[in-house]
């Protein structure tokens, strides 16, 4: 069952209620990257005392390790397009996934937030910053991936 | 330490639906953004449409937050330069890399050796703005809510 595709009516609507859960519950605004963002900022101040967003985040980690044993198997096998134009030894993936990371990161600091922060709890907030930010960074990542599609 | 407890099963949930939904998976991603599959816009969708309603009940009603002292309101962010540079920065690593950071730490839990990269690339990417002291660009929402958590922990 596990293996199976969730329908997106049952999936969507789950990610949409923890959005609101976080607002009712802490009056926060639920984003990975604020996780991310909180856990790096502890730890580089030498603390492991995070708030709620830190532990969200480690709750998606335990959340994949908890999946990968109930199906009894990881999701996916290779890693997309990149194991497929690759081998497996290259470089170039590491160095590829490394500048991506980058990329992601500081790209979704800059702009306030990711595919959660801005794409789910943004534009569920009706926020014109979040909507704008999901429109560009939609549209930004079609393009890019349709140059993949048609380069590789 | 309920504010975490429920910080870590909000996230438990968000991670299972992002492995369940296939979203862990670069070519689930890769075969949204070429169009060949609309689950991944339909799931958006009803997220956010499910997110609007709870939202907009919330900021109707104004109650009281459930673990923090303080009452569920929130100003949004006017658009800015940085939401478009940054959302282009993004829009890049995630076509490429078929990944945004959530289902990179699903992956990682997954025990998928490839995510390590990502993941270093994102916590260095994220490390390297907070080292140059620019400005905090995460919603005011959000520094209410990390002030008054660790007040509320204590209880």
């Amino acid at each position: 069952m596990l293996q199976q595709q969730l329908p997106w009516f049952i999936g969507g609507p789950v990610m949409g209620l923890c959005v609101v859960a976080a607002r009712a519950l802490f009056n926060g605004r639920l984003g990975v990257t604020g996780g991310f963002s909180e856990i790096i900022s502890k730890v580089s101040r030498g603390s492991l005392s995070f708030d709620w967003r830190g532990w969200f985040a480690l709750g998606i980690v335990v959340a994949g390790v908890g999946f990968a044993l109930l199906a009894g198997q990881q999701s996916f096998q290779g890693y997309g397009w990149l194991t497929r134009t690759f081998a497996e030894s290259s470089i170039w993936i590491p160095v590829i996934l490394v500048a991506s990371g980058l990329l992601i990161g500081f790209g979704a600091k800059t702009a306030g937030g990711c595919t959660s922060g801005n794409g789910l709890s943004g534009t569920s907030s009706l926020s014109a910053s979040g909507i704008l930010s999901t429109c560009v960074f939609f549209g930004t990542a079609i393009v890019v991936a349709n140059i993949i599609q048609v380069v590789i | 330490m309920l504010n975490r407890a429920s910080g870590l099963v909000i996230g438990i949930v968000f991670g299972a639906m992002i492995c369940w939904t296939g979203m862990i998976n670069p070519d689930v991603i890769l075969g949204a953004l070429t169009f060949q599959s609309s689950y991944l816009f339909l799931f958006m969708g009803s997220a956010v449409g499910t997110g609007a309603l709870g939202l907009f009940i919330l900021r109707k009603r104004a109650p009281k937050a459930v673990l923090v002292d303080a009452k569920v309101a929130w100003k949004d962010d006017p658009p800015a330069r940085r939401h478009v540079t940054g959302s282009l920065m993004f829009g890049v690593g995630w076509g490429i890399a078929c990944v945004c950071p959530g289902p990179i730490l699903a992956q990682l839990g997954q025990g998928i050796p490839w995510a390590i990269y990502s993941f270093v690339g994102v916590v260095a990417g994220v490390f390297i703005y907070l080292r140059r002291g620019s400005v905090e660009t995460e919603p005011a929402g959000d520094h209410a809510a990390a002030q008054a958590a660790p007040a509320a922990a204590v209880n």
